[in-house]
């Protein structure tokens, strides 16, 4: 998953992740958390979007709190990719899933359907709802998937990815990860089909996530100077002179100068919402209005405003009104303390996120690489239900310790998934047990560890405080080394014994193959088990979830029994919206709290 | 004096281009611009962070990248301005233009007020040294200077704008508030007001009566909701300011200086009574610019004619009637506005934002609306400013004011109008004049956190997103525009010394 930390303006950093590219990251430390519906006018049941019946535009504007400025209608270039620009463009642009509120993959059957046609070698075929058409009237087609395939398979070479290395053509953010699985491109009848598939070269697990909202190709096509069907003939022969234009404007074309609403003409959008026209003003807000060309379930509030400010402003912001909707970054205690004073105004909704907290040790050096007694003394020592007490709970009240690293508390599977691979052992400090495994281990008093961190970070700081005043009594030292360059310097090195960061969460399925075998890009600790790798290549080439489930219980039951690292807490997230708005949902997806902004209406006074 | 001008402007260029290269070389080396991708896990990292490294150029030699950036700048004086783009590929000179266009708006106008009143609250507390009101005042410049502008910001979106807002939905003062407001004002002005105690009992009782009764008129009016100002009004201010500005510069007894006052507030009046349809509608900018304009012209002018022997005096003092009258008048339609405005925007002042999104209101509307947003972000710096200001000019006043000149002043029998005016006042101005010059420079630097808190995007913004991104372009546009911005205004301040000091002339 890709980061970018757009607005620093609050130090503690955001992970500005977006699941449809789903691997997993290391963030900062806070982020958007889930939750349940609020006052809403249809309970959901479920993770998806709830079905709220008939629905008839209002006249009226909602206005919603990002942290920074909109970029462009391409938010898939790596100038542009960012939360905050993906909040806007979300509701422009629809593509065949969503995440749901705990990150469960919801198919959006208006926009169309796909599944697999065979398992392996893997054939997955999507079909386009006939409706489905940009809103300058011409339909979404296959050309637009040929587009989108071209932009992440396709090398300035203007050959075919081999293996997803070389430099790309087209400035996707996504690299060239469509063109390495699927290199003979979407098959399909004709140029303007509805169906087409894709061939796999090699199964790939996540392939439900596969698929990226398409950009217009007739309008790709029209800048480059040639015709729909040409543009598409180019792609398939690798034609560079066209190719070659078509990427320039893929990738500038789209870019925005703050205030300048995108021409209608270069920008037609598939989704509930559009540009409107002058509603963009530099550094304020950006408004968007109810796309009357849009056939699937009409958005409940014409005009959708997002307004550009940082944390600290937002919660008096929505107090007096000028907010209807914030999701404040990094919220802490005084956060929910501050939104709560506000009576029965506002509608307070706490939960916990898919980003989560943990440590990791050090195979490569250092007292812990060699000793799995001592990486047990520490373990015990933890004090983990502590941890989650003293400083979650305050701002997320139901939030409870972590116990896997692949499935979230408040994910279907969770409680078997822990049932099959920990006993709770570690859940609260012990430090009899840890203080017998340190002598096992053959530890000395004032064994010096490392605790290291992306500084500034005063939860994390909190946390060290926490795990020194318990683990110090069995006879560790613990070092609070905490770095501003910790990921720069500190954790390549292997200048810790413990490192402390979190994953932003992850959509996919076999993204921890990265982080937990060998010699994988993101192991950063050095951690090698052939246990763990095999079962990872197992889950990583099926599709099938009853062989995914059953191999996660081996790789987390491996892993808490030689300790890779452990699993501390979710992170916490608020949100908040006036009493007066129905269907404000939150979500534990990066997407944010405007994942349903097309279902938000004002009730009726 | 030209000479001196172009040597400063020679000397200025040359520590802005030294301070550049510092600003260039810290910026790039104040973190890791790749420090993101470097925490990301992403199959195509190396992809990413090559990219980014060929779109920051950097691979390419610092001494490169910031030549590169000046012949940029220096396209500027050739008319193709170049200052680079940002990490997200957004051209910097358009976003330097927005940005710059609302920090200076919002650092201008409160360095306008904290002028103005810091300055006066200096003298009055220097005349009145020692008195319940120095202390009042003392009191509260301390207070202000030390307020942490977060924290400060915090209460005043509370008092001023939240619960403002929850009041003017009614629009009634409770009686107690009355009382109070009525007693405060009492007490302030018989402290400013000084003199016997008999008088200033008598001073006290007639503020507080006349405040509550006026109060409780405007509670029976609804005035609050819906004010209104009037003509009549217009001509009673204006007129008032004309006396009052008489009196300061001229003395009351020059009667032709003050006839010309009364003059310009009336002929401001008759003229605002016949432009009336114009300005009420629908005006532009270049309109109402063009009628300030004739306002002015036309006030120094009846100043000229009536002024005969205090002719330069009389143009003076007309001429600020006339800007004073101008003023008033804008006022009186906007506060005709207030009710329609109220109409479309039932919470008037905003905590965030430069303008109320998409709002549709008419010409004075649209004036209202900015004028309500601006109001808290202005207030804040205005009131550091007010703090430092009104202690500078106390003690500079002080200074002058126990000067032997001022003693023989007095003593050969001038007024203390003229004494405090002409003698004292100008020479303290002088220590000011400096002061006043750095707050603006340091008013920029501190803007970045009003424009935070009040989420109001300008250079603060770019400075801030700039630096936490290591993306060198926009951080060295903001310090084009405070460095630009502080060499100018210290120039203004030398200039204004020659005019102050008529010993630096030569």
């Amino acid at each position: 998953m890709k980061i970018r930390r757009l607005s620093a303006a609050v130090a503690v950093a955001a992970t500005g992740a977006l699941l449809f590219s789903a691997c997993t990251s290391p963030a900062g430390s806070d982020d958007p958390a889930d939750g349940e519906s609020t006052a809403s006018s249809a309970e959901a049941d479920g993770p998806c979007k709830a079905d709220i019946g008939e629905v008839e535009t209002a006249d009226g504007e909602i206005k919603v709190s990002v942290e920074d400025e909109f970029l462009g209608y391409n938010s898939l270039t790596p100038e542009t990719y960012s939360t905050y620009n993906s909040a806007v463009t979300e509701r422009l642009i629809s593509t065949f899933y969503y995440f749901g509120v705990d990150g469960t993959i919801c198919p959006d059957e208006s926009y169309g359907t796909y599944k697999a046609l065979s398992e392996d070698p893997l054939q997955v075929e999507y079909t386009l709802n006939d409706e489905a058409a940009w809103s300058d009237g011409v339909p979404v087609t296959y050309a637009d998937y040929m587009l989108d395939w071209a932009a992440r398979a396709i090398t300035t070479d203007g050959e075919v990815t081999e293996d997803g290395t070389e430099k790309p053509l087209f400035n996707h953010i996504d690299g060239l990860s469509l063109g390495d699985y699927v290199p003979e491109g979407p098959q399909a009848d004709s140029v303007d089909a509805k169906t087409f598939t894709y061939d796999y070269e090699r199964v790939y697990a996540d392939w439900k996530i596969h698929s990226y909202p398409p950009f217009p190709a007739h309008i790709v096509a029209e800048q480059a100077g040639v015709s729909t069907e040409e543009l598409v003939t180019a792609i398939q022969d690798r034609d560079m002179a066209v190719l070659e234009k078509a990427a320039k404007f893929w990738n500038e074309g789209w870019l925005s100068q703050p205030g300048q609403v995108p021409d209608p003409a270069i920008t037609p959008v598939t989704g509930p919402y559009n540009f409107k026209a002058d509603g963009w003003e530099a550094g304020q807000y950006i408004t968007l209005e109810a796309n009357p060309e849009y056939w699937g379930t009409p958005a409940a509030t014409k005009e959708l405003t997002f307004r550009f400010v940082g944390a600290d402003a937002q919660i008096q912001a929505l107090a007096n009104g000028d907010l209807d909707v914030i999701q404040p970054n990094g919220p802490t205690v005084d956060t929910v303390t501050q939104l709560e004073q506000l009576g029965d105004a506002v509608s307070v909704d706490t939960d916990q996120g898919l980003t989560w907290e943990h440590l990791d040790f050090n195979f490569g050096s250092g007292v812990f690489s060699e000793s799995l007694e001592a990486r047990e003394a520490f373990a015990h020592c933890v004090p983990r239900q502590k941890i989650v007490d003293d400083l979650i709970k305050p701002i997320a009240p139901e939030a409870t310790i972590m116990n896997a690293r692949e499935v979230f508390p408040f994910q279907d599977g969770y409680e078997e998934l822990v049932e099959g691979s920990y006993d709770g052992r570690y859940d609260e400090a012990d430090l009899d047990a840890a203080k017998e495994k340190f002598e096992a281990a053959g530890l000395e008093e004032g064994e010096e560890i490392r605790i290291g961190y992306a500084a500034p970070n005063p939860r994390r700081a909190a946390q060290v405080e926490a795990i020194k005043s318990s683990c110090d009594q069995v006879g560790f030292e613990i070092v609070d080394a905490a770095a501003p360059d910790f990921f720069d310097k500190a954790l390549p090195n292997g200048d810790y014994e413990v490192a402390m960061f979190a994953w932003a969460g992850s959509g996919q399925i076999a993204s921890g193959e990265n982080i937990y075998s060998t010699p994988g890009t993101q192991n950063y600790g050095g951690y090698s088990d052939e246990t763990v790798d095999e079962a990872w290549k197992t889950l990583a080439s099926s599709t099938d979830e009853a062989v995914h489930t059953e191999q996660l219980v081996i790789i987390e039951k491996q892993l808490w029994d030689t300790l890779y690292g452990i699993p501390l807490f979710a992170h916490p997230g608020v949100i908040a919206s006036s009493s007066d708005l129905q269907n404000v949902r939150n979500t534990a997806t990066q997407n944010g709290v405007m994942w349903n902004a097309e279902q938000w209406a004002r009730a009726a006074s | 004096m030209l000479k001196f001008i172009l040597r400063r402007i020679g000397a200025s260029a040359l520590v802005l281009l030294g301070a550049s290269l510092l600003m260039f070389f810290l910026t790039i080396n104040s973190g890791d611009p790749l420090k993101d991708l470097r925490e990301s896990n992403d199959p195509n990292r190396e992809q990413l962070m090559a990219e980014r490294s060929e779109r920051l150029r950097l691979d390419d030699s610092p001494w490169e990248r910031y030549w590169d950036w000046l012949s940029g700048v220096g396209g500027c004086f050739t008319g193709n301005c170049d200052l680079g783009v940002t990490i997200n590929g957004i051209d910097v000179l358009g976003l330097t233009q927005q940005a710059a266009s609302s920090t200076l708006r919002l650092i201008t106008l409160s360095t306008l007020l904290a002028i103005v009143v810091g300055v006066a609250l200096g003298i009055l507390t220097a005349i009145r040294q020692y008195s319940g009101f120095d202390y009042t005042v003392t009191f509260g410049a301390f207070l202000f200077f030390s307020l942490p502008v977060f924290w400060a910001a915090t209460l005043l979106k509370e008092f001023a704008a939240i619960q403002y807002n929850n009041w003017i939905a009614v629009g009634q003062y409770a009686p107690w508030t009355i009382v109070l407001v009525a007693a405060l004002a009492g007490f302030l002005l018989q402290a400013v007001l000084g003199g016997s105690t008999r008088r200033r009992l008598a001073t006290a009782a007639g503020v507080f009566a006349f405040v509550a009764v006026m109060l409780f008129v405007f509670n029976a009016l609804d005035w609050w909701r819906n004010p209104m100002f009037g003509i009549g009004g217009v001509l009673l201010v204006s007129a008032a300011a004309g006396v009052l500005v008489t009196a300061l510069t001229a003395g009351l007894r020059n009667r032709r200086v003050l006839y010309a006052a009364l003059t310009t507030a009336v002929v401001g009046v008759i003229a605002y009574w016949f432009t009336a349809p114009l300005l009420v509608d629908e005006p532009t900018w270049l309109l109402l610019i063009g009628l300030f304009v004739v306002a002015v012209v036309v006030s120094v002018a009846i100043g000229a004619a009536w002024g005969g022997y205090a002719r330069k005096q009389a143009m003076l003092v007309t001429g600020i009637t006339g800007v004073i009258t101008s003023f008033v008048v804008v006022a009186d339609i906007l506060i005709a506005h207030w009710s329609d405005f109220l109409g479309l925007k039932s919470r008037p002042i905003s905590t965030i934002g430069s303008q109320t999104p998409n709002f549709d209101g008419e010409f004075w509307e649209r004036v209202l609306d900015m004028g309500t947003q601006i109001l808290l972000p202005t207030i804040l710096p205005t009131l550091v400013s007010v703090a430092t200001h009104s202690r500078y000019t106390r003690s500079s006043m002080l200074e002058t004011l126990n000067q032997d000149y001022v003693r023989t002043a007095r003593s050969k029998g001038l007024s203390e109008r003229e004494v405090i005016v002409k003698h004292a006042f100008r020479n303290a101005l002088i220590p000011i004049t400096t002061i006043v010059a750095f707050d603006f420079a340091a008013l920029i630097g501190g803007a970045i956190i009003t424009e935070e808190v009040f989420g109001w995007t300008g250079m603060g913004a770019l400075f801030q997103d700039g630096l936490n991104a290591v993306d060198p372009a926009p951080v060295m546009a903001f310090f084009l525009v405070t460095g630009i911005a502080a060499v100018l205004m210290n120039l203004l301040a030398d200039i204004a010394y020659a005019a102050l000091d008529p010993r630096i002339r030569r």
